[in-house]
Protein backbone atom coordinates (compact mmCIF):
# COMPACT_ATOMS: atom_id res chain seq x y z
CA UNK A 1 0.00 0.00 0.00
CA UNK A 2 2.87 2.59 1.24
CA UNK A 3 5.95 1.45 0.12
CA UNK A 4 9.48 3.16 -0.22
CA UNK A 5 12.65 1.95 -2.30
CA UNK A 6 15.62 3.37 -1.88
CA UNK A 7 13.87 6.58 -0.56
CA UNK A 8 16.61 9.20 0.81
CA UNK A 9 15.83 12.57 1.83
CA UNK A 10 18.11 15.09 3.06
CA UNK A 11 17.23 18.95 4.65
CA UNK A 12 20.28 21.19 3.36
CA UNK A 13 23.36 19.20 3.26
CA UNK A 14 22.29 16.44 6.13
CA UNK A 15 21.19 13.68 5.26
CA UNK A 16 17.44 12.70 6.81
CA UNK A 17 16.31 10.01 5.57
CA UNK A 18 18.83 7.05 4.02
CA UNK A 19 17.79 4.38 1.84
CA UNK A 20 14.19 3.27 2.64
CA UNK A 21 13.35 0.25 1.54
CA UNK A 22 10.10 -0.87 3.28
CA UNK A 23 6.40 -1.60 2.90
CA UNK A 24 3.22 -1.02 5.13
CA UNK A 25 0.73 -3.56 4.51
CA UNK A 26 -2.71 -2.25 3.44
CA UNK A 27 -5.19 -2.01 6.56
CA UNK A 28 -2.06 -1.96 8.90
CA UNK A 29 -1.42 -0.58 11.68
CA UNK A 30 1.71 0.68 11.85
CA UNK A 31 4.01 1.93 14.73
CA UNK A 32 7.21 3.75 13.65
CA UNK A 33 9.15 3.97 16.75
CA UNK A 34 11.69 6.09 17.02
CA UNK A 35 13.74 8.46 19.36
CA UNK A 36 13.54 12.58 18.91
CA UNK A 37 15.40 13.85 16.01
CA UNK A 38 15.57 10.29 14.04
CA UNK A 39 13.64 11.13 11.10
CA UNK A 40 9.83 10.93 11.90
CA UNK A 41 8.16 13.19 11.19
CA UNK A 42 10.56 14.08 7.85
CA UNK A 43 9.08 10.68 6.75
CA UNK A 44 5.38 11.23 7.23
CA UNK A 45 6.11 14.76 5.46
CA UNK A 46 8.08 13.31 2.68
CA UNK A 47 4.85 11.18 1.77
CA UNK A 48 3.13 14.37 1.59
CA UNK A 49 5.56 15.69 -0.57
CA UNK A 50 7.30 18.19 2.16
CA UNK A 51 10.44 17.28 1.52
CA UNK A 52 12.42 16.43 -1.35
CA UNK A 53 13.09 12.44 -1.85
CA UNK A 54 15.24 10.73 -4.17
CA UNK A 55 14.55 7.36 -4.97
CA UNK A 56 10.42 6.38 -4.89
CA UNK A 57 7.29 6.38 -3.00
CA UNK A 58 4.72 4.36 -4.06
CA UNK A 59 1.07 4.44 -2.44
CA UNK A 60 -1.66 2.13 -3.61
CA UNK A 61 0.12 1.23 -6.72
CA UNK A 62 1.33 4.69 -7.68
CA UNK A 63 4.71 6.44 -7.68
CA UNK A 64 3.59 9.20 -5.71
CA UNK A 65 7.67 10.82 -5.61
CA UNK A 66 6.85 13.39 -8.56
CA UNK A 67 3.70 14.54 -7.46
CA UNK A 68 3.00 17.98 -6.05
CA UNK A 69 2.42 17.84 -2.35
CA UNK A 70 -1.49 19.31 -2.61
CA UNK A 71 -2.99 16.45 -4.86
CA UNK A 72 -1.89 13.81 -2.43
CA UNK A 73 -4.46 14.42 0.14
CA UNK A 74 -6.89 13.18 -2.63
CA UNK A 75 -5.35 9.70 -2.75
CA UNK A 76 -6.98 9.17 0.56
CA UNK A 77 -4.47 10.47 2.57
CA UNK A 78 -4.70 11.67 5.53
CA UNK A 79 -1.75 13.58 7.94
CA UNK A 80 -2.21 14.93 11.61
CA UNK A 81 1.22 17.28 11.66
CA UNK A 82 2.26 16.27 15.81
CA UNK A 83 1.57 20.44 16.58
CA UNK A 84 -1.95 20.24 15.29
CA UNK A 85 -1.50 23.13 12.82
CA UNK A 86 -5.55 24.19 12.98
CA UNK A 87 -6.69 27.01 10.94
CA UNK A 88 -7.20 29.59 13.71
CA UNK A 89 -9.32 31.63 11.86
CA UNK A 90 -12.12 29.19 11.33
CA UNK A 91 -14.55 27.50 13.98
CA UNK A 92 -13.35 23.46 14.34
CA UNK A 93 -16.47 22.20 12.44
CA UNK A 94 -15.09 24.54 9.33
CA UNK A 95 -11.41 23.25 9.88
CA UNK A 96 -12.69 19.74 9.66
CA UNK A 97 -14.82 20.33 6.64
CA UNK A 98 -12.26 22.58 4.40
CA UNK A 99 -10.41 19.22 3.35
CA UNK A 100 -13.72 17.92 1.83
CA UNK A 101 -14.25 21.24 -0.11
CA UNK A 102 -10.97 21.53 -1.41
CA UNK A 103 -11.31 18.42 -2.82
CA UNK A 104 -14.75 19.55 -3.81
CA UNK A 105 -17.05 16.17 -2.18
CA UNK A 106 -20.24 16.73 -3.11
CA UNK A 107 -22.78 17.10 -0.42
CA UNK A 108 -23.69 13.76 0.33
CA UNK A 109 -19.96 11.91 0.40
CA UNK A 110 -19.26 14.78 2.95
CA UNK A 111 -21.91 14.45 5.41
CA UNK A 112 -21.08 10.67 5.17
CA UNK A 113 -17.51 11.92 6.16
CA UNK A 114 -18.53 14.09 8.65
CA UNK A 115 -20.96 11.50 10.67
CA UNK A 116 -17.45 8.98 10.41
CA UNK A 117 -15.53 12.26 12.05
CA UNK A 118 -18.22 12.59 14.47
CA UNK A 119 -18.76 8.93 15.20
CA UNK A 120 -15.07 8.03 16.06
CA UNK A 121 -14.96 11.72 17.97
CA UNK A 122 -18.29 12.92 19.33
CA UNK A 123 -16.87 15.54 21.42
CA UNK A 124 -16.00 17.39 17.97
CA UNK A 125 -19.57 18.10 17.35
CA UNK A 126 -20.42 19.85 20.66
CA UNK A 127 -17.06 21.91 20.12
CA UNK A 128 -17.87 22.13 16.11
CA UNK A 129 -18.66 26.26 16.20
CA UNK A 130 -15.83 27.20 18.51
CA UNK A 131 -13.02 28.96 17.26
CA UNK A 132 -9.91 26.40 16.55
CA UNK A 133 -7.58 29.11 18.32
CA UNK A 134 -9.52 28.56 21.45
CA UNK A 135 -9.07 24.95 22.21
CA UNK A 136 -6.94 23.34 24.30
CA UNK A 137 -3.71 21.65 22.68
CA UNK A 138 -5.64 18.01 23.74
CA UNK A 139 -8.71 19.01 22.05
CA UNK A 140 -6.65 20.63 19.26
CA UNK A 141 -5.28 16.79 18.56
CA UNK A 142 -8.50 15.50 17.85
CA UNK A 143 -9.88 18.32 15.66
CA UNK A 144 -6.29 17.75 13.98
CA UNK A 145 -7.24 13.85 13.82
CA UNK A 146 -10.94 14.71 12.89
CA UNK A 147 -9.33 17.04 9.94
CA UNK A 148 -7.38 14.53 8.70
CA UNK A 149 -9.97 11.53 8.38
CA UNK A 150 -11.82 13.82 5.92
CA UNK A 151 -9.54 12.79 2.95
CA UNK A 152 -7.67 9.93 4.82
CA UNK A 153 -10.04 6.81 4.04
CA UNK A 154 -6.90 4.48 2.56
CA UNK A 155 -4.20 6.21 4.73
CA UNK A 156 -3.98 8.20 8.01
CA UNK A 157 -0.83 9.32 9.13
CA UNK A 158 -0.61 10.78 12.97
CA UNK A 159 2.85 12.11 14.30
CA UNK A 160 3.01 11.88 17.87
CA UNK A 161 -0.71 11.98 18.41
CA UNK A 162 0.10 11.43 22.34
CA UNK A 163 2.84 13.84 22.39
CA UNK A 164 1.73 16.66 24.78
CA UNK A 165 -1.54 14.70 25.84
CA UNK A 166 -2.57 14.67 29.55
CA UNK A 167 -3.32 11.08 30.93
CA UNK A 168 -7.34 11.90 30.34
CA UNK A 169 -6.68 12.81 27.00
CA UNK A 170 -4.29 10.36 25.83
CA UNK A 171 -6.89 7.67 26.90
CA UNK A 172 -9.70 9.27 24.91
CA UNK A 173 -7.60 9.50 21.86
CA UNK A 174 -6.01 6.02 22.32
CA UNK A 175 -9.97 4.67 22.61
CA UNK A 176 -10.98 6.61 19.68
CA UNK A 177 -8.17 5.36 17.64
CA UNK A 178 -9.08 1.50 18.75
CA UNK A 179 -12.84 2.71 17.04
CA UNK A 180 -11.82 3.32 13.90
CA UNK A 181 -9.95 0.27 13.97
CA UNK A 182 -13.04 -1.53 14.87
CA UNK A 183 -15.14 0.49 12.41
CA UNK A 184 -13.17 1.50 9.36
CA UNK A 185 -10.71 -2.13 8.47
CA UNK A 186 -9.59 -0.68 5.04
CA UNK A 187 -7.17 2.48 6.80
CA UNK A 188 -4.33 2.23 6.91
CA UNK A 189 -2.58 3.87 10.03
CA UNK A 190 0.34 5.16 10.68
CA UNK A 191 1.46 6.45 14.13
CA UNK A 192 4.96 7.98 15.07
CA UNK A 193 5.08 7.68 18.32
CA UNK A 194 8.83 8.02 20.92
CA UNK A 195 7.36 6.12 23.67
CA UNK A 196 6.12 2.71 22.54
CA UNK A 197 4.36 1.63 25.39
CA UNK A 198 2.10 3.70 24.56
CA UNK A 199 0.67 1.37 21.10
CA UNK A 200 1.62 -1.97 22.88
CA UNK A 201 -1.29 -4.12 22.31
CA UNK A 202 -2.64 -1.91 19.30
CA UNK A 203 0.28 -1.82 16.33
CA UNK A 204 0.06 -5.02 14.21
CA UNK A 205 3.48 -4.56 12.64
CA UNK A 206 6.19 -2.27 14.31
CA UNK A 207 8.97 -0.22 12.30
CA UNK A 208 12.10 1.15 14.02
CA UNK A 209 13.59 4.32 12.65
CA UNK A 210 17.27 5.22 13.86
CA UNK A 211 19.67 8.08 12.52
CA UNK A 212 16.84 7.93 9.04
CA UNK A 213 17.26 4.08 8.44
CA UNK A 214 14.37 1.83 9.12
CA UNK A 215 14.11 -1.48 10.07
CA UNK A 216 11.58 -3.77 11.37
CA UNK A 217 11.15 -4.20 15.22
CA UNK A 218 8.50 -5.33 17.37
CA UNK A 219 7.39 -3.06 20.59
CA UNK A 220 8.75 -5.13 23.24
CA UNK A 221 12.33 -5.27 21.66
CA UNK A 222 12.36 -1.77 21.64
CA UNK A 223 11.20 -1.94 25.29
CA UNK A 224 14.24 -3.78 26.39
CA UNK A 225 16.83 -1.62 24.55
CA UNK A 226 15.10 1.45 26.55
CA UNK B 1 -10.80 77.11 11.12
CA UNK B 2 -14.45 77.80 10.31
CA UNK B 3 -17.41 75.56 9.64
CA UNK B 4 -16.86 75.87 5.32
CA UNK B 5 -12.89 75.03 6.22
CA UNK B 6 -13.69 71.98 8.45
CA UNK B 7 -16.38 70.61 5.82
CA UNK B 8 -13.81 70.57 2.96
CA UNK B 9 -10.97 69.39 4.95
CA UNK B 10 -13.51 66.39 6.18
CA UNK B 11 -14.58 65.92 2.97
CA UNK B 12 -11.49 65.93 1.26
CA UNK B 13 -10.12 63.29 3.70
CA UNK B 14 -12.73 61.03 3.60
CA UNK B 15 -12.63 61.12 -0.16
CA UNK B 16 -8.49 60.86 -0.45
CA UNK B 17 -8.86 58.08 2.38
CA UNK B 18 -11.10 55.86 0.30
CA UNK B 19 -8.98 55.74 -2.76
CA UNK B 20 -5.46 54.86 -0.31
CA UNK B 21 -7.34 51.92 1.07
CA UNK B 22 -8.87 50.31 -1.96
CA UNK B 23 -4.95 50.16 -3.48
CA UNK B 24 -3.64 49.82 0.39
CA UNK B 25 -6.16 46.49 1.07
CA UNK B 26 -4.41 45.25 -2.07
CA UNK B 27 -1.00 45.54 -1.06
CA UNK B 28 -1.75 43.95 2.43
CA UNK B 29 -4.01 41.06 1.26
CA UNK B 30 -0.48 40.16 -1.50
CA UNK B 31 1.35 40.89 1.87
CA UNK B 32 -0.81 38.86 4.19
CA UNK B 33 -0.86 35.85 1.61
CA UNK B 34 3.03 35.72 -0.06
CA UNK B 35 5.01 37.77 2.75
CA UNK B 36 6.12 40.09 -0.33
CA UNK B 37 6.09 44.06 -0.24
CA UNK B 38 5.01 44.05 -3.91
CA UNK B 39 6.76 47.74 -4.44
CA UNK B 40 5.70 47.50 -8.07
CA UNK B 41 1.87 47.89 -6.61
CA UNK B 42 2.04 51.54 -7.54
CA UNK B 43 2.58 51.44 -11.34
CA UNK B 44 -0.45 48.79 -11.48
CA UNK B 45 -2.11 51.76 -9.71
CA UNK B 46 -0.98 54.28 -12.08
CA UNK B 47 -1.43 51.80 -15.17
CA UNK B 48 -5.20 51.70 -14.01
CA UNK B 49 -5.60 55.34 -13.86
CA UNK B 50 -3.76 56.06 -17.45
CA UNK B 51 -5.52 52.59 -19.04
CA UNK B 52 -9.55 54.50 -17.20
CA UNK B 53 -8.55 57.60 -18.97
CA UNK B 54 -7.43 56.21 -22.31
CA UNK B 55 -10.31 54.31 -22.50
CA UNK B 56 -12.89 56.96 -21.23
CA UNK B 57 -11.47 59.32 -23.87
CA UNK B 58 -12.12 57.21 -26.50
CA UNK B 59 -15.44 55.84 -25.98
CA UNK B 60 -16.80 59.63 -25.58
CA UNK B 61 -14.73 60.69 -28.40
CA UNK B 62 -16.57 57.58 -30.63
CA UNK B 63 -19.72 59.35 -29.47
CA UNK B 64 -21.04 57.24 -26.99
CA UNK B 65 -22.68 58.64 -23.23
CA UNK B 66 -20.20 59.48 -20.71
CA UNK B 67 -21.69 56.82 -18.42
CA UNK B 68 -19.50 54.35 -20.35
CA UNK B 69 -16.80 55.49 -18.18
CA UNK B 70 -17.92 53.20 -14.91
CA UNK B 71 -17.71 50.12 -17.26
CA UNK B 72 -13.70 51.66 -18.67
CA UNK B 73 -12.43 51.89 -14.66
CA UNK B 74 -13.26 47.73 -14.53
CA UNK B 75 -12.03 46.84 -17.47
CA UNK B 76 -9.09 48.59 -16.48
CA UNK B 77 -8.92 46.81 -13.25
CA UNK B 78 -9.50 43.54 -14.57
CA UNK B 79 -7.39 44.18 -17.17
CA UNK B 80 -4.26 45.06 -14.80
CA UNK B 81 -5.01 42.26 -12.62
CA UNK B 82 -5.12 39.79 -15.28
CA UNK B 83 -3.13 40.44 -18.17
CA UNK B 84 -0.54 42.83 -15.72
CA UNK B 85 -0.66 40.83 -12.70
CA UNK B 86 -1.03 37.18 -13.25
CA UNK B 87 2.12 37.04 -15.56
CA UNK B 88 4.08 39.14 -13.14
CA UNK B 89 3.27 36.34 -10.40
CA UNK B 90 3.63 33.48 -12.34
CA UNK B 91 6.78 34.61 -14.51
CA UNK B 92 8.73 36.59 -11.65
CA UNK B 93 7.43 36.56 -7.86
CA UNK B 94 7.34 32.69 -8.11
CA UNK B 95 11.02 32.57 -8.42
CA UNK B 96 11.68 34.32 -5.41
CA UNK B 97 8.93 33.38 -2.43
CA UNK B 98 11.90 31.41 -0.61
CA UNK B 99 14.91 33.82 -1.49
CA UNK B 100 15.46 36.79 1.21
CA UNK B 101 13.47 39.47 1.69
CA UNK B 102 15.97 41.98 0.31
CA UNK B 103 16.60 40.11 -3.02
CA UNK B 104 12.11 39.96 -3.40
CA UNK B 105 12.34 44.10 -2.63
CA UNK B 106 14.84 44.81 -5.62
CA UNK B 107 12.64 42.51 -7.95
CA UNK B 108 9.75 44.12 -6.91
CA UNK B 109 11.60 47.85 -7.00
CA UNK B 110 13.00 46.63 -10.35
CA UNK B 111 9.17 45.85 -11.97
CA UNK B 112 8.60 49.18 -10.48
CA UNK B 113 11.47 51.19 -12.52
CA UNK B 114 10.30 49.06 -15.71
CA UNK B 115 6.57 49.87 -15.70
CA UNK B 116 7.55 53.69 -14.60
CA UNK B 117 9.20 53.93 -18.40
CA UNK B 118 6.44 51.83 -19.60
CA UNK B 119 4.08 53.96 -18.92
CA UNK B 120 6.09 57.18 -20.14
CA UNK B 121 6.61 55.39 -23.33
CA UNK B 122 3.17 54.63 -23.52
CA UNK B 123 1.58 57.60 -22.22
CA UNK B 124 4.24 59.83 -22.81
CA UNK B 125 4.76 62.81 -19.89
CA UNK B 126 2.23 65.34 -21.10
CA UNK B 127 -0.11 65.29 -17.68
CA UNK B 128 -3.56 63.61 -18.71
CA UNK B 129 -6.87 64.78 -17.63
CA UNK B 130 -10.24 62.90 -18.07
CA UNK B 131 -12.85 63.82 -15.65
CA UNK B 132 -15.87 62.72 -17.25
CA UNK B 133 -17.50 60.58 -15.05
CA UNK B 134 -16.93 63.33 -12.60
CA UNK B 135 -19.17 65.44 -14.22
CA UNK B 136 -21.25 63.28 -14.94
CA UNK B 137 -22.43 62.94 -11.44
CA UNK B 138 -22.59 66.79 -10.53
CA UNK B 139 -22.08 68.20 -7.25
CA UNK B 140 -23.96 68.35 -4.14
CA UNK B 141 -24.42 70.85 -1.56
CA UNK B 142 -24.02 70.17 2.19
CA UNK B 143 -24.12 73.20 4.44
CA UNK B 144 -22.44 75.87 2.66
CA UNK B 145 -19.90 73.80 0.58
CA UNK B 146 -20.01 72.31 -2.93
CA UNK B 147 -18.28 69.12 -3.16
CA UNK B 148 -18.33 66.14 -5.98
CA UNK B 149 -21.26 63.39 -5.72
CA UNK B 150 -18.24 61.29 -6.96
CA UNK B 151 -15.68 62.03 -4.36
CA UNK B 152 -17.85 62.72 -1.49
CA UNK B 153 -20.12 59.53 -1.95
CA UNK B 154 -18.99 57.13 -4.47
CA UNK B 155 -15.55 56.88 -3.31
CA UNK B 156 -16.56 56.42 -0.42
CA UNK B 157 -19.32 53.91 -1.15
CA UNK B 158 -16.95 51.88 -3.53
CA UNK B 159 -14.52 51.63 -0.12
CA UNK B 160 -17.15 50.43 2.56
CA UNK B 161 -18.60 47.79 -0.61
CA UNK B 162 -14.70 46.69 -1.02
CA UNK B 163 -14.11 46.32 2.65
CA UNK B 164 -17.36 44.17 3.14
CA UNK B 165 -16.83 42.40 -0.02
CA UNK B 166 -13.77 40.96 0.99
CA UNK B 167 -14.51 40.23 4.42
CA UNK B 168 -17.28 38.05 3.18
CA UNK B 169 -15.08 36.78 0.18
CA UNK B 170 -12.49 35.89 2.91
CA UNK B 171 -14.90 34.49 5.52
CA UNK B 172 -17.48 32.86 3.60
CA UNK B 173 -16.49 31.73 0.08
CA UNK B 174 -14.50 28.60 -0.46
CA UNK B 175 -11.95 30.31 -2.59
CA UNK B 176 -11.81 33.15 0.53
CA UNK B 177 -11.32 30.56 2.83
CA UNK B 178 -8.51 28.82 1.00
CA UNK B 179 -6.81 32.05 0.88
CA UNK B 180 -6.86 32.63 4.85
CA UNK B 181 -5.83 28.83 5.15
CA UNK B 182 -3.50 29.23 3.17
CA UNK B 183 -1.93 32.80 4.84
CA UNK B 184 -2.14 31.16 8.07
CA UNK B 185 -0.15 27.95 7.73
CA UNK B 186 1.05 27.04 3.52
CA UNK B 187 2.03 23.61 4.66
CA UNK B 188 -1.10 22.49 6.60
CA UNK B 189 -2.87 24.13 4.03
CA UNK B 190 -1.73 21.71 1.13
CA UNK B 191 -1.73 18.99 3.22
CA UNK B 192 -5.23 19.02 3.25
CA UNK B 193 -4.80 19.42 -0.65
CA UNK B 194 -5.01 23.18 -0.87
CA UNK B 195 -2.95 24.04 -4.52
CA UNK B 196 -0.79 27.11 -3.01
CA UNK B 197 0.51 28.09 -6.44
CA UNK B 198 -3.20 28.83 -7.47
CA UNK B 199 -4.02 30.49 -4.46
CA UNK B 200 -0.94 33.14 -4.69
CA UNK B 201 -2.23 33.26 -8.57
CA UNK B 202 -5.30 34.52 -7.72
CA UNK B 203 -4.66 36.33 -4.29
CA UNK B 204 -1.81 38.56 -6.69
CA UNK B 205 -4.29 38.60 -9.76
CA UNK B 206 -6.95 40.55 -6.84
CA UNK B 207 -4.60 42.81 -5.25
CA UNK B 208 -3.13 43.71 -8.34
CA UNK B 209 -6.52 44.34 -9.72
CA UNK B 210 -7.30 46.35 -6.28
CA UNK B 211 -4.64 48.43 -7.70
CA UNK B 212 -5.69 48.99 -10.66
CA UNK B 213 -9.13 49.97 -9.38
CA UNK B 214 -7.62 52.43 -7.37
CA UNK B 215 -6.27 54.58 -10.10
CA UNK B 216 -8.93 54.03 -11.72
CA UNK B 217 -11.33 55.10 -9.36
CA UNK B 218 -8.65 58.19 -9.11
CA UNK B 219 -8.38 59.35 -12.61
CA UNK B 220 -11.07 61.47 -12.76
CA UNK B 221 -10.38 63.19 -10.00
CA UNK B 222 -6.66 64.35 -10.77
CA UNK B 223 -3.92 64.92 -13.46
CA UNK B 224 -2.54 61.81 -14.56
CA UNK B 225 1.06 62.01 -14.97
CA UNK B 226 5.02 60.39 -14.18
CA UNK B 227 5.39 59.72 -11.00
CA UNK B 228 1.73 58.84 -9.17
CA UNK B 229 2.50 55.77 -9.14
CA UNK B 230 5.35 56.57 -6.42
CA UNK B 231 3.31 59.06 -4.64
CA UNK B 232 0.53 56.28 -4.13
CA UNK B 233 2.76 53.43 -3.01
CA UNK B 234 4.21 55.39 -0.52
CA UNK B 235 1.55 56.16 1.10
CA UNK B 236 -0.27 53.11 1.13
CA UNK B 237 2.48 51.48 2.50
CA UNK B 238 2.87 53.76 5.26
CA UNK B 239 -1.21 53.27 5.94
CA UNK B 240 0.05 49.31 5.75
CA UNK B 241 2.29 49.65 8.12
CA UNK B 242 0.73 51.68 10.28
CA UNK B 243 -2.45 48.91 10.40
CA UNK B 244 -0.39 46.08 10.85
CA UNK B 245 0.81 44.04 7.48
CA UNK B 246 -2.10 42.01 6.00
CA UNK B 247 -4.74 43.66 8.84
CA UNK B 248 -7.82 44.50 6.05
CA UNK B 249 -10.26 46.27 8.53
CA UNK B 250 -7.35 48.28 10.35
CA UNK B 251 -5.84 49.07 6.68
CA UNK B 252 -9.56 50.70 6.36
CA UNK B 253 -9.15 52.68 9.44
CA UNK B 254 -5.28 53.27 9.11
CA UNK B 255 -6.50 55.05 5.61
CA UNK B 256 -9.15 57.09 7.43
CA UNK B 257 -6.89 58.29 9.45
CA UNK B 258 -3.78 59.05 7.58
CA UNK B 259 -6.36 60.67 4.63
CA UNK B 260 -7.78 62.83 7.32
CA UNK B 261 -4.59 64.30 8.54
CA UNK B 262 -3.28 64.83 5.16
CA UNK B 263 -6.35 66.83 4.62
CA UNK B 264 -6.41 68.76 7.83
CA UNK B 265 -2.81 69.72 6.88
CA UNK B 266 -3.10 71.11 3.67
CA UNK B 267 -5.88 73.78 5.41
CA UNK B 268 -3.90 74.26 8.60
CA UNK B 269 0.03 73.77 8.04
CA UNK B 270 -0.10 73.32 4.42
CA UNK B 271 3.74 72.95 4.74
CA UNK B 272 3.69 69.78 6.67
CA UNK B 273 0.75 67.95 4.42
CA UNK B 274 3.34 65.92 3.14
CA UNK B 275 4.80 65.05 6.36
CA UNK B 276 1.80 64.28 8.14
CA UNK B 277 1.14 61.00 7.16
CA UNK B 278 4.44 59.50 7.76
CA UNK B 279 4.44 61.58 11.30
CA UNK B 280 1.47 58.91 12.34
CA UNK B 281 3.10 55.98 11.02
CA UNK B 282 6.37 57.31 13.20
CA UNK B 283 4.17 57.75 15.87
CA UNK B 284 2.35 54.69 15.54
CA UNK B 285 5.35 52.35 15.33
CA UNK B 286 6.94 54.01 18.30
CA UNK B 287 4.52 52.63 20.26
CA UNK B 288 3.43 49.80 18.58
CA UNK B 289 5.85 48.41 16.33
CA UNK B 290 3.74 45.85 14.85
CA UNK B 291 1.08 48.26 13.67
CA UNK B 292 -2.09 49.84 15.38
CA UNK B 293 -3.87 45.90 14.49
CA UNK B 294 -1.12 43.69 13.81
CA UNK B 295 0.13 41.06 16.49
CA UNK B 296 3.63 40.64 16.86
CA UNK B 297 3.42 36.85 15.46
CA UNK B 298 -0.16 35.91 14.31
CA UNK B 299 -0.85 36.24 10.61
CA UNK B 300 -3.99 37.10 9.69
CA UNK B 301 -6.15 38.48 6.82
Amino acid sequence: MLSFHTANASIGNIPILRDLDFTIPASGTVALIGRNGAGKTTLLRSVMGFTNVSGEIRFDGQDITGMTPASRPALGIGYAPEDRRLFSAFSVEENILLPAQVARLDAATTQTRLDRVYHILPELREMGGRPAGHVSGGQGKMVALGRALMLGTKLLMLDEPFQGLAPALAKRYADALRDLRDTDRNVTLVITESNPALLRGFASQTFVIERGAVTEGSLDEKKEQA
Amino acid sequence: MNLTLFLLALFDGIAYAALVFIVAVGLTLIFGVMRILNVAHGSLYAMGAYLTASLTTFIVAAGLPPIFAFPCMLVSAVLIGAVIGGPLEWLLLRRIYHKPEVLQLLVTFAIFMILEDVQRLVWGTQPIFQSAALQLLGNVRVFSVNYTVYQLILLPMVAVALLLGLRFFLRRTVAGKLIVATTEDREAAQAIGIDADKVFLLTFIVGAGLAGLGGALASPTTSILPGIGADMIVLSFAVVATAGLGQIEGAALTALLIGLGRSFAVYVWPETQVLVPYLIMVAVLLVRPEGLFGSPAARKI
